[in-house]
């Protein structure tokens, strides 16, 4: 297990390695600034 | 949540078994748009083919977030038709999250999943008789009373 949650930036390679996985993806929309 | 939730142990573990973690800047186009994102944070449980199954807006601490996204995944089943697989995870927050704000919706969704994997009324009554009693204000209670006639 890492030590911190590896997030995907990209929807395409979020939704290709849910669908790969069967997995839901946990979409974040965060203030970066 | 970058501060609080995100760094916790439970959650790191939680998100790398159940979920595929994706961050998006809330001003990002067209994904801002597309999502109607107004307020951060602002989470989803998204499936693969891009449905909205679940939406929080605000911060959440860690048991929160579990609990949250719980019910969210719980949804996400609910939502193909996997009522064995929904049941599991409204159990987790019925029997390991009971203090959360998610328990009395999970209660409502196990009694209308049972039904839909059995066929038997009988679950959706008794989400109403626990949901009276436990959360006798709860807008969940309040969808269930009809369910007290079965």
């Amino acid at each position: 297990m890492t030590n911190e949650i590896v997030w995907e930036k990209n929807m395409d390679s979020a939704i290709a390695r849910a669908r790969t996985q069967k997995l839901p993806v946990l979409l974040f929309f965060h203030n970066p600034g | 949540m970058d501060a609080v939730t995100y760094p916790d142990e439970k959650v790191i573990a939680f998100v790398q078994d159940f979920y595929i973690p994706l961050q998006i800047p809330f001003d990002a186009k067209p994904l801002s748009s597309d999502f109607n994102i107004k307020w951060t944070p602002t989470l989803i449980t998204l499936g693969s083919d891009k449905r909205e199954h679940h939406r929080t807006v605000g911060f959440l601490d860690p048991d929160a977030f579990i609990a949250s996204s719980l019910l969210g995944i719980g949804k996400y089943h609910f939502d193909n038709d996997q009522y064995a697989e929904a049941l599991t995870f409204f159990e987790k927050i019925i029997s390991e999250q009971s203090q959360s704000d998610s328990v009395a919706e999970a209660l409502f969704l196990r009694g209308v999943s049972l039904y839909k994997n059995s066929g038997d009324p009988k679950p959706l009554k008794e989400a109403y008789e626990t949901l009276s009693s436990q959360f006798p204000n709860s807008e969940w209670t309040k969808r269930a009373y009809p369910y007290r006639l079965l």
